[in-house]
């Protein structure tokens, strides 16, 4: 099975959608039948005494942000009522072009949301680590900092220099030595975090 | 206008049971009006609602060179509007709010075709006034009513392409030189659903409508070619629209086909093909809508969208003709 | 006709030379005679057969996907790019949206074409995005929109066609979530001459009525694009006039066209998935 990847393309009839078997990405279901939506190879993943039939296409995938996902991004603007920021990567992969999106001052931490300050959270150029609310009308994507693993995890002070945490609301200069505030995410080891994404979707 | 499933759900029903939510049947219209001689400043003119939907067309002749490739022909084009709509609704109803109330039946001659089927309900009017109850506001603002005005009008010149369905050599002045161009101007004035269809039919009878001035003399002088045109306001042609090509939508809901949809049956029909019957030709047909169709769907439609439109074109060149009878009581002529 | 005034165009007054060419002094009887002569057209083919295609994706670095599409002398080079947000669009739509872009380039034609979109070229690309909107899963990108652009380098007939089976398989090598392959073919008919895949020649005699007064004078070209495993009519366009009776069997002999362009599409999908494969196993084991 490893060495011979299974090849489909798009509306190729894959097996029958029953109990054991179900739809998953890249795959869509019609007539109690699966079918691929995408030219790719097909993997089986099982969960839960279900097997998922998914399609992964060969080339990079169209990847769009959805609700929950955890984000990468970049601050933009920053305003007294929210930071405009710019969606770089979502999960892994990189995105081609970014996503515009805003953060809210509600939805910057959990605790003590009326006193927020938006300029003592995030300022213009700062990495942050954002979760993908659920979409509304507004035709921007909007992102939560409202948990400790996210916030700021790479910011620079005014003078440029790279600047590390060092508690939940405060980063210092590593060459100047000023402190300034943010929202810091805590960055948590690579293999946790990576179970941290998984169980988060 | 957005519908919840149940609606939609009751829609499909009412299809189902050939009884559709306003009484109709499958293949039945809605009651149409038609006017013509409605723009005093064009050379033709046709007002036509279909229910809640209302198009003003309105033909211009000018003097243009034709195609070096087709120099027998003369020229015909199609401009469709959908952006000023809801304004100008808004301003007829505000100019005429006395003559607002029911136009219906009092001094129409209202005419039933097709006893047996009745298929087709057609009320002819002369000369009335507007009597919009604008309530329906248009969904097509900004770039989503351009891109439709470009379907309808790209629609309306591929069914006039053909010269089994429309003659454009009769507009040619000089060969090579001379010819008449046909300016088409559409207006939307309210949108009730079934905008291809009305729009034909309010173009076809707009055609008719037209009084091409009549070529007194030509004088060619070199290359120079002089007209004259008569005088007389009286003196000119009609255009012969015999063939000329009526649109029928059908709509695919479930798994019936309808015509003549309304807003509400276009948002449940999951694709429908717009067919332009020429005589007893398709002189076009287009698939809209989002889905896709089985092919023997497909050829369904095409056969009652050819059953429907030859009815329809009958009904229209019946009124066109008592309309006609009409206009020679006239003081003038 | 607006013309683009950033750009030097040529002389307003120009025609194509072969306007005063023999050819085009030919009677229509003529014409007629020569389309289909001892079963054969002037390109040495049968009535109903289609010419040889050649596919290639991956041709336009810039873009997410793309795909070249070669049907003899017609050339046409589609790219599809990223989904991106809809511009100037304040509503929510649940649907992704599909912007298509077929141009004929300059020089592609017998008579150059301008740069900007003429009516044609507008009522095309309407026509695309009709065939591809059934084809795309556009619920799988809400508020987004996927653009995709056709250039035609030469158009020998049938352009149309070429271009939406060109765009799908440039939208299922960008990735983009799809319900079914799409082919696509065109057909043109002269009074009891049916033609598959005509030429611009083919194409241009079929656009005209050739006997006014004759009952059997139809004439007309059909675009009909087809989805393959759910057997569905994702397209279906017209022109002429043809009557009720035809017209059934005209899709039937479509249908059977665009099936027979679906091996060409599959294989060079697969030999695209392959290569990919390969690739990346190679870059995990070095």
């Amino acid at each position: 099975m490893d060495d011979e990847p299974l090849i489909c393309l798009p509306g190729q009839r894959l097996c029958l959608c029953d109990k054991t078997y179900t739809s998953g990405q890249g795959t869509y279901e019609r007539q109690g039948y699966i079918y691929s939506q995408l030219a790719g190879y097909v993997d089986i993943v099982e969960k839960d005494g279900v097997k998922i039939v998914e399609v992964h296409s060969s080339g990079e995938q169209t990847v769009v942000p959805a609700q929950g996902d955890i984000v990468t991004a970049q601050i933009s603007i920053i305003t007294q009522a929210y930071a405009k920021c710019f969606i770089k990567c979502v999960g892994d992969t990189v995105l081609r072009r970014p996503f515009r999106a805003i953060i809210r001052k509600e939805d910057v931490r959990a605790t003590e949301k009326d006193r927020v300050e938006i300029y003592k959270s995030f300022r213009p150029g700062d990495i942050v680590l954002g979760r993908v609310l659920p979409i509304t009308e507004a035709h921007v994507y909007q992102l939560t900092t409202a948990e400790n693993e996210l916030g700021v995890v790479i910011a620079h002070s005014e003078r440029g220099h790279p600047m590390v945490p060092i508690s939940w609301t405060e980063m210092q200069c590593s060459k100047t030595f000023i402190k300034e505030q943010r929202k810091v995410a805590k960055v948590l080891p690579e293999k946790i975090s990576k179970d941290f994404m998984q169980s988060s979707k | 206008m957005g519908l919840s499933e149940a609606e939609k759900t009751y829609v499909l029903h009412g299809v189902e049971e050939n009884l559709r939510v306003d009484g109709r049947d499958r293949e039945e219209y809605r009651p149409m009006e038609l006017e013509t001689d409605v723009v005093s400043h064009a050379f033709g003119s046709a007002r036509l609602r279909l229910a809640n939907t209302d198009v003003l067309v309105a033909v211009k002749i000018e003097v243009d060179a034709p195609f070096p490739e087709r120099p027998y022909e003369g020229k015909l084009e199609f401009f469709v509007d959908c952006s000023f709509s809801s304004m100008i609704t808004w301003v007829l109803n505000k100019m005429k709010p006395q003559m607002a109330s029911s136009p219906m039946n009092s001094h129409m001659a209202s005419k039933k075709m097709l006893a047996k089927e009745r298929t087709i309900k057609m009320i002819s009017m002369d000369i009335g006034l507007p009597s919009s109850s604008a309530n329906a506001t248009p969904n097509f603002e900004g770039r989503g009513g351009e891109v439709l005005a470009a379907e309808i009008s790209n629609c309306l010149s591929s069914a006039y392409c053909s010269s089994l369905s429309f003659d454009l050599t009769k507009l040619c002045i000089l060969q090579g030189k001379k010819c008449w161009k046909l300016y088409v101007d559409i207006l939307i004035l309210e949108c009730g659903g079934n905008l291809f269809d009305a729009i034909s039919i309010a173009v076809k009878v707009a055609l008719r409508n037209t009084q091409v001035p009549r070529v007194k003399c030509i004088d060619m002088d070199g290359n120079n070619v002089e007209i004259s045109v008569c005088h007389d306001m009286f003196d000119c042609q009609r255009l012969n629209v015999e063939n000329a090509p009526v649109m029928v939508t059908v709509c695919k809901i479930g798994d019936k086909c309808i015509v003549d949809p309304d807003v509400a049956e276009e948002q449940c029909s999951v694709g429908s093909v717009v067919v332009a019957v020429s005589g007893n030709r398709f002189s076009t047909v287009l698939q809209t809508g989002m889905g896709s169709l089985h092919p023997l769907t497909l050829v369904d439609c095409l056969k009652m969208g050819h059953k429907v439109g030859q009815k329809l074109d009958e009904a229209v060149k019946e009124v066109l003709k008592e309309s006609l009878r009409g206009g020679d009581v006239g003081f003038i002529k | 006709m607006p013309i683009d005034h950033k750009r030097i165009n040529g002389p307003e007054d120009t025609l194509p030379y072969q306007l005063f060419t023999k050819l085009n002094r030919k009677s229509l009887e003529q014409k007629y005679k020569e389309l289909v002569q001892d079963g054969k057209r002037h390109d040495s083919r049968a009535p109903l057969e289609h010419r040889k295609i050649f596919m290639k994706t991956g041709v336009v670095s810039q873009a997410k996907g793309s795909a070249y599409i070669e049907v003899e002398k017609t050339k046409v080079m589609v790219s599809v790019f990223d989904p991106r947000e809809i511009p100037n669009r304040q509503d929510y739509s649940l649907k992704g949206e599909i912007y298509c872009e077929f141009k004929f380039a300059p020089f592609s034609c017998e008579k150059r074409r301008l740069h900007q979109l003429d009516a044609e070229e507008k009522q095309y690309s309407q026509i695309m995005k009709k065939a591809l909107e059934a084809t795309v899963c556009r619920h799988e990108f809400p508020n987004f929109q996927v653009d995709i652009y056709a250039l035609v380098l030469h158009n020998d007939g049938s352009a149309l066609s070429a271009a939406i089976t060109a765009a799908g398989l440039a939208l299922s090598h960008a990735g983009v979530p799809m319900y079914d392959l799409i082919t696509s073919a065109t057909l043109g008919i002269q009074k009891d001459t049916i033609l598959i895949d005509p030429t611009t020649i083919e194409e241009r005699i079929c656009r005209t009525p050739f006997w006014k007064e004759k009952e059997d004078n139809e004439h007309g070209l059909v675009v009909l694009s087809m989805l393959h495993t759910h057997n569905q009519v994702a397209q279906f366009y017209q022109s002429g006039s043809i009557s009720l009776d035809k017209l059934p069997h005209l899709i039937e002999t479509l249908e059977k066209a665009c099936a027979d362009t679906i091996p060409v599409i599959q294989q060079c999908l697969v030999k695209h998935v392959i290569k990919t494969i390969k690739k990346s196993s190679n870059v995990i084991e070095v």
